[in-house]
């Protein structure tokens, strides 16, 4: 058999452009380094995201056959399998950009409360990094790209003097803050990547609150505005759309020496070679190709010798509780769309004397959709007593004085929460699909009472009623889309995959920069972490380049 | 907050309903808000609803307006929100379409036993009794628990319609719909700071 490679050696091949891959891609390229960079689907066209489209206008559009953006990778036609009885949402967006285009915004630097916190405990392997060795690229990322927030400085929310001002809390959300100091419970301006000045040509938010839809006006972070077009600009770039990247091939050695991917039009399989790999195409699908690229000298998957790839799958418990605030009940509805979700954040604070109880690690706590609604009423007014004029006259009351609060609790890495591949039959390219087998343990329900507990506590302090409560009802595993630590970095090459800047402990010339790194969950959300410790891994790539070392 | 953990937070909030089919249809409506609205404005004055009967799409108008009646603005009804309820009820899942049908058939049963007459063929106070027990939970009949789940359901759906349309977000509830903003005031109350 006769085998013609095709002939052009990428210095680097990136696989995945979200915030990992595309931060990769920035830095490489702005250090002068040529990148090919794979993505699974298109750019999305800003031009025609549905940002200010009022839900009347929206139908309008619909009747004539418009719709907005399919950010969402549609199961049918990339299905997932779980293991029975235990369900795992999992949310993917194929596109340049990835999931920042619709992304959260909550930007919280980690701690050495979180670095350090297997050290404490005991609880599984250790971070091989501390605030010390993150905080300078945390610095660099935030100026990058624009987070707001306060002048609040913890053990457990490290300060910054590079934040950008914070929107002014909503009235349901200082009064929200206002109970919970008063009985001892920090509470500190959100930390989110919504630019509230404008920042390197791209203009200030402007508060339509519907950043769910996609900005139009790219005044929020996402990957595809902020990292790509600079890293075109360079001329070092070469996107290639639709490109299902399914194996990371070998040389005899068992170095990565190129991708094989499909084309997700017409099916067609392609090779491309390439010196470096760096896989950032989100916790899942990075796990299910590692997994996938079996070979000889990889016989578990590539860089898999330690069987840690695919295990100690991490997420974050969470549930919703809603409420209104009587004494906002009545008052005059505002425009409360801000940036969109909460003003405010309620950091870690279980670990303070006073606050501790038997159980490993920590929560937060979120507060979107407090304050008067946009696109209906809110979901608590079902929950209203009565039909009638007396209900219609207490839904409009209530509009203003909703409030939510969302708390987010770690879930500890257990082997047992794994990744794997081949059991559930091929996709349409051949590849085996993925499966997710996930489920919390003692410490995750322990931790779910005092959140409970926590939330009763606020809302009492700030005189507010709960409606349709059930306590520490969690929502689905795998709802908060923060999936991590499936191919851990450690000092330990026996029970981790990667070194301390995402090099492949068996593999040099492969690196691994998404959330699928992080040792730990934390309760916060990953993205800034996840770009400052992309652009760490890929300054370490780009100075072993210039000196020879790949 | 993303558009994603929305819908989930809809959905997981929506299943601490005391009937989970209620809550369900009711997260159904909203999801589907502007798609239903948009094919009953489509379908316009030829309008003929295709999940219910013509009896049964006029109890549902008269639910409806029950559950919000005109005051300083319309009611239910003449904001279509019986259309809306048909549409969304089109491609709901089959099992609560059948569950929210059923309810409208005991609803009609049981309007009999008490008043001897359907729902909507009794008179106004005998319908704001009726509802007031459903609503209350005081209804004793083996099928009780449905039909205080159908209630909730088509409470649930009613206001998913009344407040996702113009008059309902901007007249009733008072939004500004203002979008563009060069900063957020926030909460500038005094007596809050």
């Amino acid at each position: 058999m006769q085998i013609i490679a095709p002939p052009k050696v990428y210095p680097v091949i990136i696989i995945g452009s979200g915030a990992s891959g595309g931060m990769a891609a920035w830095n490489l390229t702005q250090q002068g380094i040529d990148v090919l960079l794979l993505d699974a689907g298109e750019k999305f066209d800003r031009s025609k995201y549905w940002t200010h489209v009022t839900p009347w206008e929206a139908r309008e559009r619909r009747a004539r056959g418009e719709g907005p953006p399919a950010f969402y990778l549609d199961t049918k036609e990339q299905p997932y399998f779980t293991a029975p009885n235990r369900p795992f949402d999992l949310t993917r967006v194929w596109g340049h950009g990835g999931k920042t285009n619709v992304w959260g915004r909550v930007s919280l630097r980690l701690s050495d409360l979180d670095f350090k916190g297997p050290e404490r405990d005991g609880w599984e392997i250790p971070w091989p990094i501390a605030y010390r060795d993150i905080a300078p690229y945390y610095d660099k990322v935030e100026q990058l790209i624009g987070v707001c927030g306060g002048d609040d400085d913890s053990d457990s929310l490290p300060g910054s003097t590079f934040l950008q001002p914070p929107p002014a809390p909503r009235c349901g959300e200082q009064l929200l803050k206002k109970g919970a100091t008063s009985i001892g419970i920090p509470m500190v301006a959100g930390r989110r990547a919504n630019m509230t000045r404008s920042t390197r040509g791209f203009p200030a938010c402007h508060y339509c609150g519907a950043c769910g839809s996609g900005c139009d006006t790219a005044s929020f972070f996402c990957s595809a505005d902020h990292l790509l077009p600079f890293a075109l600009e360079t001329g070092r770039l070469e996107i290639r759309s639709n490109a299902v990247a399914a194996r990371i091939l070998v040389d005899a050695a068992g170095l990565a020496n190129g991708v094989q991917y499909f084309d997700r039009k017409t099916g067609a399989e392609r090779q491309v070679r390439g010196k470096v790999i760096v896989l950032g195409a989100s916790t899942v699908d990075s796990t299910r190709i590692l997994l996938n690229s079996k070979s000889r000298q990889h016989p578990n998957g590539i860089g898999n010798s330690s069987d840690v790839v695919g295990r100690y799958l991490c997420e974050q418990i969470r549930f919703h509780v809603r409420g209104y605030l009587p004494v906002l009940a009545g008052t005059a509805t505002r425009n409360d769309r801000g940036i969109s979700g909460e003003h405010i954040y309620m950091p870690r604070f279980n670990h303070r004397a006073g606050h501790t109880r038997p159980y490993l690690r920590g929560f937060g706590a979120q507060f979107w959709n407090t304050g008067a609604s946009v696109g209906g009423a809110h979901g608590g007014s079902e929950q209203i007593p009565g039909f009638g004029v007396g209900l219609k006259r207490e839904i409009k009351r209530r509009h203003p004085a909703w409030f939510e609060i969302h708390p987010y609790g770690e879930v500890l890495p257990y082997a047992h929460n794994r990744i794997t591949v081949g059991a559930n039959g091929v996709d349409r390219y051949g590849v085996p699909y993925v499966k997710i087998d996930y489920r919390i343990g003692e410490n995750e329900r322990t931790m779910a009472e005092h959140m409970a507990d926590t939330v009763e506590e606020i809302v009492k302090a700030a005189g507010g009623e709960l409606v349709g409560y059930q306590r520490a009802a969690l929502d689905h595993n795998g709802s908060a889309i923060h999936e991590h630590g499936t191919c851990r970095m450690g000092a330990d090459p026996k029970r981790s995959a990667l070194n301390s800047f995402n090099q492949m402990h068996d593999v040099k010339n492969l690196f691994v920069v998404d959330g699928s790194a992080f040792p730990t969950a934390t309760e916060k959300n990953p993205t800034l972490t996840i770009l400052a410790l992309s652009w760490r891994a890929t300054d370490y790539l780009a100075a072993s380049i210039k000196r020879g070392d790949l | 907050m993303t558009g994603i953990n929305r819908r989930q937070a809809v959905r997981a909030m929506a299943a601490t309903a005391s009937a989970l089919w209620a809550g369900r249809l009711t997260a159904f409506a909203r999801d589907q808000a502007d798609h239903a609205h948009m094919v009953a404005a489509s379908e316009a004055s030829a309008f003929v609803p295709k999940v219910l009967s013509a009896h049964q799409f006029e109890t549902v108008g008269v639910l409806a307006d029950l559950i919000l009646p005109a005051t300083e603005t319309p009611g239910a009804k003449a904001l279509q929100v019986d259309r809306y309820i048909d549409v969304v009820l089109r491609t709901a899942p089959d099992a609560d379409r059948r569950r929210f049908i059923s309810g409208l058939t005991w609803l009609d049963t049981r309007s009999r036993a008490l008043f001897g007459r359907s729902f909507v063929a009794s008179a106004p106070e005998q319908q704001t009794e009726f509802l007031t027990r459903l609503s209350d939970g005081r209804v004793s009949a083996p099928e009780a628990p449905a039909g205080i789940a159908f209630f909730e359901a088509i409470k649930g759906m009613t206001i998913a319609g009344y407040y996702t349309t113009e008059v309902g977000l901007r007249q009733e509830l008072g939004d500004d719909g203002r979008m563009v903003l060069s900063r957020f005031e926030g909460c500038t109350h005094p007596e809050h700071q």
